[in-house]
């Protein structure tokens, strides 16, 4: 027991000339090792030593290799203050901390991309899923199951590119609304987001391509009042809750009654007669809506007099442009990153 | 439609400013887009849509308003000056085609002195916007723009044999228009014709040769019923419209030709004309008005909203309607002529609500009584695969799905692309068949604008045909050159390069878990030789990657490396990916090996991972390369690399021997496959 005393003081002693060196907290770490290691410690050996002590023993020279513990913990961690207080080190950098910082960088999503999932959560919170369908489609599909009988001039106002006869590229997402239906029983609650297009030139307003969203739910009882209060409320979100909103009535083939949804202009709030972007009526066409037409319901053989339903579809760049003022909707497919990164990164 | 607010108030009078009339207009459906003032009227331009042809004059708008505001319509008097001689003893009328024209009317005035029209005549054409003609054309239009139904005069004395015969062409028959231009018939073609020739494009276009002209004194006034569908095949095969081919092919009102017969005779009589006597109507199987049932409960089950029942009678009354009660909340309504939309029960629903007002019906929001599937995994995929590749610094773009089919050839994709019948322009003349086209546009475009780092992707179809069949192929593409991100004061910028891309498309397919991949070394017609690998999982290619030959920048003036991806989605996402076990994380040491070996140029990474992998080594956590190189320490036509393994064991330390087992038999497997030799502390072993 005398000898571990001894031992143990030589070992304080030690240590303390060593601390004496220290001048970095590199060194310290080494010394501290040369003690606290928990493998090869100094403490750790000594107490692997103890095992081999009769119990009654053990106790008394286990406080002895305790105190040397605390003996290193203790100055160890003084030391470690001291150094850290008194080290040039201690400040970030010598000079100008004002230098812009290592931000992350990150690729940005594209408007329509973003404006399209905004409009997605609204609508995915009211319990609705998405509906994806092909973008080059049969007459059928985007015409004639729609209720747009063959050479009916309703169609003029879809001005449609043609691959043949019967082949076509969407004028609009409602042919998906024909294949969920033919697919799926009602309840249907969805939303179908994509790609349409339509054989228009280029112009500030108009595109040959751009997105659309639609949104169809069919179940029993669904009514006008449920129409109005779905996309009241969609509206409500995605602008502001204070929204003026009308609905008029218009038609589509598809949906009867039909309705076209007007927003208040969100730039003059109806307070400007000059107001160059609704032309001072003080209103903007902003959704076409409407309840699925009977004949659309027996196209697909739900019974119209079972089930009702009500149908909507909005333009996408359309809609960003009137949120964000944008003058043109061909910025969306130029794809200037000057443009597109605003969007979500300044 | 432009609508002539003086007009109007022949056939209703209306007290309401001008605000308040556009708003009530707008809410009942009859958007008004524009007005003007024009001589002391008001011209509004209101939306019309095509189910409404009765809209498409002044006369149906008025019965709107009428009914909005619950006034009575004038009545409209046409008194004639008549003549001794019948009609048909001045003319002879034969339908030969009566599916195409289900009624005929005509009549003659005869001894109209051709003239310029009166000032009130004159205002009103050009309140249409329209150029006076003379006063028995201007007469015909008035008809036209008062009533929706189109009407049309020929010289009487212009009509061979004084016949008027509604017949199909005679394929070749030639006509040569009002407007000087020679059409070729076909046999589908409805036409008026006289003893000799065709005379008009039944309801497209008169003929020149029968038109009115000064010396005309004798007007055959038409006024017919052409078939809808009819017209509308022969005015998109002649390219000709006309306002009055936009309403027949929309319907005219079969009821009405009479009346409008009627009402231009009446008017050419204000020129000196005497009317026949008794109109021409050839009218072989009359029409009957359709009937819809119309049931009060179905009113609030399509609409939410109860509408007081004498609301419903008194609108649809006051819009032409007759109702006739069957048994109570159900009628029987019979629907005017002129309402050609109106066949069904959901529409004349529609007409309450649109009176009633859409804004008087209650806000509702529908039960949701059962849930919907949720995302499914395909969008869930596309979503991880952006975000991915957002953090990797590239920029989503969306671009045209047309393409220019001559530079799509230089790409060569092997694709058969999908043509447009119709395109706008011959360089968006087919579908895409690849994505890079669109990519490079874009390449381009910010480059001339300065941008010197450009990395971007684009996720959505490529179009070609496959099996007789259009297909959709989901796709995703890359483009990268330049630094990323902007330039730092501390910090080196690092620069797009063949790794760069490489680890954005590993770090994909792990994040998707689409592991094991692998690399394959191939050429491919985008890519410079020996600069590109193909993608694979589980052994099939899911795309290219590498440097973009060098053709292919020149065709888009590129300067500089550009590296570029093109993956078939379609084919990844609808591979398993492998699913999800949670691998407790062991408590005890991992123990890192390291060993360097000099090595032949010859073996490629892939190579020695796979020796690795084949050896199936129990505890070996992970296994990388983290040091590569060759120079003047290292023998010519070597490379020193150097590997970690980790190993670990989940429920007990590794005894260093057990890991030293390992690791020789890596490293013996190494040597062995490889010639690979061991290379310690900078001297080599051997």
């Amino acid at each position: 027991m005398k000898d571990l005393k001894a031992r143990i003081e030589k070992l304080k002693r030690d240590f303390d000339k060593a601390l004496s060196g220290v001048k970095d907290e590199k060194s310290l770490q080494e010394v501290r090792n040369i003690y606290l290691s928990r493998k090869r410690g100094a403490v750790k050996l000594l107490f692997e030593e103890l095992k081999a002590l009769k119990p009654e023993k053990r106790a008394q020279a286990g406080q002895l290799v305790n105190s040397l513990k605390k003996h290193v913990v203790a100055k160890v961690s003084r030391l470690k203050v001291k150094l850290a207080a008194s080290k040039p080190g201690v400040r970030a950098r010598k000079g100008d901390l004002t230098l812009p910082g290592v931000r992350g960088y990150w690729g940005a999503p594209h408007p329509v991309v973003l404006f399209q999932q905004k409009i997605e959560n609204i609508f995915i919170a009211m319990g609705f899923s998405i509906e994806e369908g092909p973008e080059i489609e049969t007459d059928y599909y985007n015409f004639e199951a729609l209720n747009f009988p063959p050479h009916h001039p309703a169609r003029d106002d879809w001005d449609t590119l043609y691959i043949s006869d019967d082949l076509l590229l969407r004028t609009h997402t409602s042919p998906v609304q024909i294949r969920a239906m033919e697919r799926r029983k009602p309840p249907i609650r969805i939303i179908v987001p994509g790609k349409v297009y339509r054989r228009e030139t280029p112009d500030p307003t108009h595109l040959p391509m751009f997105y659309q969203v639609e949104g169809l739910a069919v179940d029993k009882g669904i009514t006008f009042a449920d129409l109005k209060g779905t996309l009241e409320h969609f509206l409500k979100t995605l602008f502001y809750e204070k929204l003026k909103i009308r609905f008029r009535p218009s038609f589509f083939p598809f949906t009867e009654p039909s309705a076209e949804v007007d927003i208040e202009c969100l730039v003059c709030k109806g307070k400007n007669e000059q107001c160059r972007v609704c032309g001072g009526s003080g209103w903007k066409e902003i959704l076409g809506s409407g309840m699925v037409d009977p004949q659309v319901l027996k196209n697909v053989n739900i019974d119209p007099e079972q089930y009702s339903g009500f149908a909507f579809g909005m333009g996408i760049e359309r809609t960003a442009m009137f949120a964000y003022q944008i003058p043109d909707m061909r910025y969306f497919f130029e794809n200037d990153l000057r443009f597109n990164r605003q969007f979500s990164i300044k | 439609m432009k609508i002539s607010l003086d007009w109007l108030k022949d056939f209703v009078d209306i007290d309401l400013s001008l605000s308040v009339l556009i708003n009530r207009l707008d809410m009942i459906g009859m958007m008004v887009e524009e007005w003007e003032e024009k001589d002391s009227d008001i011209i509004l331009d209101i939306e019309t849509y095509a189910n409404r042809p009765d809209t498409l004059g002044h006369l149906g708008i008025a019965r709107e308003i009428a009914a909005a505001l619950g006034l009575k319509m004038k009545k409209q008097e046409w008194p004639l000056v008549e003549l001794e001689q019948k009609t048909s003893e001045l003319c002879d009328v034969q339908i030969r085609d009566a599916d195409l024209c289900p009624r005929y009317t005509g009549i003659v005035v005869k001894g109209v002195k051709v003239g310029p029209s009166p000032d009130w005549l004159r205002k009103r054409i050009e309140a249409m916007g329209l150029k006076p003609i003379n006063n028995v054309v201007d007469v015909s239009n008035y008809v036209l723009f008062s009533t929706s139904h189109p009407i049309h005069a020929f010289d009487l004395a212009k009509l061979a044999g004084r016949k008027v015969i509604i017949r199909r062409a005679k394929a070749g028959e030639v006509i040569r228009t009002l407007e000087e231009e020679d059409v070729i018939l076909t046999s589908d073609m409805l036409v008026i014709a006289d003893e000799e020739r065709p005379v008009a494009i039944a309801g497209v276009i008169g003929g020149l040769k029968s038109s009115v002209q000064g010396t005309t004194q004798d007007v055959f006034i038409e006024s017919a019923y052409f078939n809808p569908v009819s017209v509308r095949k022969t005015s998109k095969k002649t390219g000709i419209s006309t306002d009055a081919s936009y309403r027949f092919e929309r319907e005219a009102d079969i009821s009405f030709p009479p009346q409008a017969a009627l009402m231009a005779a009446s008017i050419l009589t204000q020129f000196g004309g005497k009317v026949s006597k008794g109109i021409m109507d050839v009218y072989p199987k009359p029409k009957k008005e359709k009937t819809v049932i119309l049931r009060y409960q179905r009113v609030f089950g399509l609409l939410g909203l109860e509408i007081d029942e004498k609301f419903t009678e008194k609108t649809l009354s006051h819009l032409g309607f007759r109702l006739e009660a069957q048994r109570k909340g159900v009628w029987q309504v019979k629907v005017p002529h002129f309402r050609v939309d109106v066949e069904r029960e959901a529409d004349l629903i529609e007409e309450i609500a649109r009176f009633y007002g859409y804004d008087k019906i209650p806000v509702h929001f529908p039960p949701l009584r059962v849930p919907e599937p949720p995302l499914d995994e395909k969008r869930e995929k596309i979503e991880k695969t952006r975000q991915l590749l957002f953090n990797h610094g590239f920029d989503e773009v969306l671009n045209f799905s047309f393409a220019d089919p001559e530079r799509e050839a230089s790409f060569q994709t092997g694709r058969e692309a999908v043509e447009i019948r119709n395109p706008i322009s011959q360089k968006a003349s087919i579908l895409r068949t690849t994505l890079l086209g669109g990519l490079l546009d874009n390449l381009v475009w910010n480059r001339n604008r300065g941008a010197e780092g450009i990395h971007l992707f684009e996720i959505g179809n490529i179009y070609f045909w496959q099996k007789k069949k259009t297909h959709e192929q989901l796709t995703l593409a890359v483009v990268a050159t330049g630094p990323i991100g902007p330039a730092h004061w501390q910090r080196k910028t690092k620069e797009a390069d063949f790794f760069h891309l490489k680890g954005a498309l590993e770090s994909l397919m792990s994040y998707l878990r689409y592991e094991p991949f692998s690399f394959k070394k191939t050429n491919h017609i985008f890519f410079e030789e020996d600069s590109s690998l193909a993608l694979a999982q589980k052994g099939e290619t899911i795309g290219h990657f590498g440097l973009l030959k060098k053709g292919l920048r020149d065709r888009y003036s590129i300067d500089g490396p550009v590296w570029a991806a093109e993956l078939n989605l379609e084919v990844l996402f609808k591979k398993k990916p492998q699913s999800f076990q949670y691998v407790p994380v062991t408590r005890f040491p991992t123990v890192t090996r390291d060993v360097s070996f000099i090595a032949g140029q010859d073996v490629t990474f892939q190579d020695i991972k796979e020796a690795v992998e084949k050896l199936s080594l129990p505890y070996l956590a992970s296994f990388d390369i983290y040091d590569l190189f060759s120079g003047s320490s290292i023998p010519k036509g070597k490379t020193s690399l150097s590997l970690r393994f980790e190993y670990s064991h989940p429920e007990r330390t590794l005894k260093a021997q057990e890991v030293d087992k390992l690791q020789k038999k890596v490293i013996d497997t190494l040597k062995k496959s490889f010639n690979f030799l061991l290379r310690e502390g900078g001297k080599i072993d051997k």
